[in-house]
């Protein structure tokens, strides 16, 4: 509870008030001699229950009628999340807004969740009355100040997007914004929804954020307003692979999607899909048995003529409308085409077979093999995929493998013969170590990237590969398969765009079995050359938010998508956009669809060692998240004060009684003396 | 009749004077020594006519009845009520509890007047009176004496009892019923603070004995009322514990329990034809007096 004049609690040693005039009272005794013992005796006797606490009760109303006249002048805050020692206003307020798609759920009223909690926030500074606001959205990420705590409202920053939130990221931009301004008094508010992607409890920047949050010099509080109710048979749409293929009738388009159920029960549901094709529309209808459906290779006929396009996917709408739809481009396929810098002819076999053969009939591979010293014959304005076998590139040729990774090309590193001091993105190799016994992968990355399972959930033959020496790369990388002893077999260095990656052996026979084994090698070097080419073609699949923002997305033109998105922003709306003769299609992140909610624990967790409370938000109102309720606490002392005088009120009115009954008396006995002086 | 020159505190003369002109009376047969004015158990030679015996032998031939003997042919003694006077034995509480009193007297003092009075108007009229002082027991007795000179003794026995000392009334007046001889109107005055149970079984060991019992049951205005206000400390005037209380909180409990107490009274002062009085300390005790003669006269109690 928090205080809007929170000196008037400075009074409340008063409440004792009715104790001590008790304890003078008792003081104050009288001593008498006194004959008829036994009725004092009795009446203490009967003194059971209720007529002995009754003067403690009698104490305790006059006490709480006291406390409740002087909170109720202390102008008293509900909410239950504030807690008590916030009483004064902050200096500066840091208000984090969560923009994610799962945001815009709308259960009940008419208010989104995130229009819900801007308001909700809103009217609670306003009713603490904060004077200085800073604005973290989730979308860019970067302290804004505002004029007026109504900005919120009115900032068309603060609609919805499609983009993913990074809170790890939002609360480091905080953090910074603190060390680098004189803020005094803090608070922060959080208005959110828990999901558990957007919070990334796993992200080492936490334990950053904390410790910087912790040396905060000033008083610092986070107050999170969560929306956690779920979306009720919410259902989430999302296209997982668009190709244009040549049917017996002619172009077709062959569109796979995956559709995904919240639902509380099972009961099969019908569901109409429809499908938009640069503005032709068409319809299907699908049940959905389970939670999860999958729809593969639909077809839908195309004009012959027509060899790039976009289209999107709609169902029909329900509580949560931002994954209602999906956004694709396509394009006639292009040839996959891979550099191979390799200075070992073994090697070269095997390589060049991996990235030749093509994975189905539709699509065109080929390969190039240079020696390194070639390197700059090779035609890298095509090629989406470079395997290095060689030293790392050095000079121009590093230039031309950056430049390839800025486009988005993959380049996978294989270890050289001898392995040189150079690095390449802060990474070099190490010595060559052979063990007593073929290393072998204890685990790997199963859900993402070059090993990932298959589509139909079978896992690569990771596990029988064998490296007979391997060569660990030195750097920060992220490992996607591990060798026994913790030495990485495959690792990935993080980059904005394309993707570079360090395999720790070779495919030579005597480094390791990837090319007897074949299969992981073939796919890893498929699924690198389709990254590549996709992101090197004239269309391109975007998630929102995530990685490097084309540099020509902020100049395109909208195709499809969300009105309200200003042209600055395509990178974070979901939409088609087009520019020139590229063409990108925005779209939310995959695992914005998953409803996993952070607890009040895990929460807790995050900001242990930190003063923060949650408090639960009303989706559906848009009133503050603090009521002023001193007229609750006036009732209070009206019902105590009732209560004391109820409780004062004699029991029997026995004294009066009594005095009826002498006077009775007495008037008998002045009948008898009239009527014996009449006598006489 | 004045039996001494001396002024006495709890006489006053113009109440006495004012009394006199009430008899007192018993409501039951007395035994007394001399001729007077109440009923006997025998018969005597008053002028009113008791009942018709047969003659036998050895009967004065002077109260036979001629005219019965000449319509029945047979001889008949007529006898009439014998008068006699009685024995009134006084007995007053002077235990510590009948020191207090809230307004201008207390207790003993109050219980001073009454049996000083009655005391007087008995002798005045030939009767025998005595005085027992009981307390922890019979602290002072004075057998009934109906001489005038006899009142002297009287009221400085009176005049010098003091309050103290805790209530035995139960033991002492079964002693009493044993030890006044037979028939005799016994006037207690106390504030009765015992258990009514055992006071009622005290009335039927006196009524067993023949004696007429009245009974001044003397309460103090605050004893009634118990209206105080501040935190108290009462102390025992018997001995006992001090007890501390807020006199408002147990203010209804208290009531509760003295109108227990005054029902079990009237229950036992009703089973036992107790001439029972209760008397505030504020009355007026001639009018308390008057009461107790009239009602007297009517023949019967006026509980």
């Amino acid at each position: 509870m928090s205080f809007l004049q929170p000196l008037m609690l400075a009074a409340l040693p008063a409440i004792a008030l009715p104790i001590l005039i008790h304890l003078i009272n008792q003081r104050r005794y009288q001593t008498l001699p006194w004959g008829a013992m036994q009725f004092l005796l009795a009446a203490q006797r009967m003194s059971r229950g209720y007529t002995r606490i009754r003067q403690w009760l009698i104490l305790a109303c006059r006490t709480l009628a006291l406390a409740g006249l002087i909170v109720a002048a202390a102008r008293p805050l509900a909410g239950g999340f504030l807690g008590l020692a916030g009483g004064s206003r902050p200096d500066t307020t840091i208000v984090l807004i969560d923009r994610s798609p799962s945001m815009s759920q709308v259960n009940g009223g008419t208010l989104s969740k995130r229009e819900a909690g801007q308001r909700q926030v809103v009217e609670t500074l306003r009713k603490l009355g904060s004077e200085h606001w800073v604005l973290i959205e989730s979308n860019r990420s970067t302290p804004r100040e505002l004029n007026s705590i109504d900005e919120l409202l009115k900032l068309p920053e603060m609609g919805p997007s499609s983009a993913a939130a990074n809170f790890p990221r939002m609360l480091d931009a905080a953090a910074s914004y603190l060390e680098n301004n004189q803020t005094g008094r803090t608070e922060v508010w959080i208005c959110s929804d828990l999901r558990a992607n957007d919070w990334d409890a796993r992200n080492a920047q936490w334990k950053q954020c904390r410790d910087r949050f912790a040396a905060f010099p000033g008083s610092l509080r986070f107050h999170i307003c969560a929306f956690r109710d779920p979306a009720p048979e919410n259902l989430a749409v999302r296209v997982t692979e668009v190709e244009r293929v040549r049917g017996p009738d002619g172009a077709e388009l062959a569109v796979s999607l995956q559709i995904e159920r919240d639902a509380t029960s099972d009961q099969p549901l019908r569901l109409p899909l429809q499908f938009e094709i640069a503005g032709a529309r068409s319809q299907t209808e699908i049940e959905l048995a389970d939670r999860q459906f999958e729809l593969r290779g639909h077809r839908i006929p195309l004009d012959s003529t027509m060899e790039r396009g976009w289209g999107r996917v709609s169902i029909p709408a329900d509580a949560n409308a931002a994954d209602n739809e999906f956004f694709f481009a396509f394009d006639q396929p292009r040839t996959r085409r891979a550099v191979l810098i390799l200075e070992d002819a073994e090697t070269s076999a095997a390589l060049r077979l991996a990235a030749q053969i093509p994975p189905s009939a539709t699509v065109e591979c080929e390969a190039e093999v240079w020696q390194p010293h070639q390197v700059e014959a090779a035609n890298w304005e095509e090629a989406a995929l470079v395997l290095w076998q060689a030293p790392l590139p050095e000079g121009r040729a590093a230039e031309l493998l950056k430049s390839l990774v800025e486009r988005g090309g993959q380049v996978l590193f294989f270890p050289p013969h001898v392995p040189a001091s150079t690095s390449f993105l802060d990474v070099a190799w190490g010595q060559w170590q052979e063990p007593d016994h073929p290393a072998v992968p204890t685990h790997w990355t199963l859900d993402q990237d070059l090993l990932a399972n298959s589509l139909g959930g079978t896992s690569l033959p990771v596990g029988e590969l064998q490296a007979l020496r391997y060569c660990p790369p030195q750097g920060e990388l992220t490992q996607l398969a591990t060798l026994d002893g913790g030495m990485p077999l495959v690792a990935r260095q993080a980059t904005p765009n394309g993707g570079v990656y360090f395999v720790s052996t070779g495919p030579a026979s005597t480094d390791s079995n990837l090319a007897a084994n074949g299969v992981v090698l073939y796919v890893a070097v498929q699924r690198a050359l389709a990254t590549g080419a996709a992101a090197l073609g004239k269309t391109r699949q975007i998630t929102a938010g995530m990685g490097q923002e084309p540099v020509e997305l902020a100049g395109a033109q909208q195709l499809a998508g969300s009105e309200d998105a200003v042209s600055a922003d395509y990178f974070f709306h979901a939409g088609v956009y087009q520019r020139d003769e590229r063409q990108w299609a925005v779209n939310c992140a995959e695992d914005e669809g998953q409803a996993d909610i952070l607890s009040d624990e895990e929460v807790h967790g995050l900001f242990e060692g930190l003063d923060v409370s949650i408090l639960a938000g009303e989706a559906s109102g848009g009133s503050s998240l603090v009521r002023e309720i001193w007229r609750a606490c006036m009732l209070g002392m009206i019902v105590a004060l009732l209560a004391e005088a109820v409780l004062c009120v004699p029991r029997a009115a026995k004294p009066q009684d009594e005095k009826n009954s002498v006077f009775r008396q007495r008037q008998e006995r002045q009948a008898v003396l009239r009527e014996m002086q009449t006598t006489a | 009749m004045i039996a001494s020159q001396k002024p006495r505190r709890f006489l006053d003369t113009r109440v006495l004077s004012r009394l006199a002109s009430i008899p007192l009376f018993s409501r039951r047969p007395m035994q007394g020594n001399v001729s007077g004015k109440h009923m006997s158990p025998h018969r005597g030679s008053s002028v009113e006519f008791a009942e018709y015996r047969k003659y036998v032998p050895g009967d004065d031939p002077r109260r036979m009845d001629w005219r019965a003997f000449g319509r029945t042919e047979k001889y008949f003694v007529k006898e009439f009520e014998a008068d006699t006077n009685l024995r009134c034995c006084l007995v007053v509480d002077t235990s510590g509890s009948m020191d207090f009193g809230s307004g201008e007297t207390t207790k003993l003092e109050y219980a001073r007047k009454l049996a000083g009075t009655i005391g007087y108007l008995a002798v005045a009229q030939g009767d025998a009176v005595g005085l027992s002082c009981v307390a922890e027991g019979v602290v002072r007795s004075l057998p009934p004496r109906r001489n005038p000179s006899h009142l002297r003794t009287l009221f400085d026995l009176l005049e010098g009892a003091q309050a103290t000392g805790p209530t035995q009334l139960i033991p002492t007046l079964h002693e009493l019923a044993e030890t006044i001889r037979q028939r005799a109107l016994i006037v207690l005055v106390s504030d009765l603070f015992v258990p009514p149970d055992e006071l009622h079984d005290c009335f039927q060991h006196l009524l067993f004995r023949k004696h007429d019992l009245a009974v001044f049951h003397l309460y103090d205005p605050l004893e009634l009322s118990f209206d105080l206000r501040r935190p108290t400390r009462f102390v025992d005037m018997e001995g006992g514990a001090s007890i501390f209380v807020e006199p408002t909180e147990i203010a209804d409990r208290y009531h509760r329990a003295l109108e227990e107490y005054r029902n079990k009274l009237r229950s036992a002062v009703l089973e036992a034809g107790v001439d029972y009085h209760e008397v505030s300390l504020e009355d007026d005790y001639e009018q308390v007096l008057t009461r107790f003669l009239v009602g007297r006269t009517r023949g019967k109690g006026a509980s």
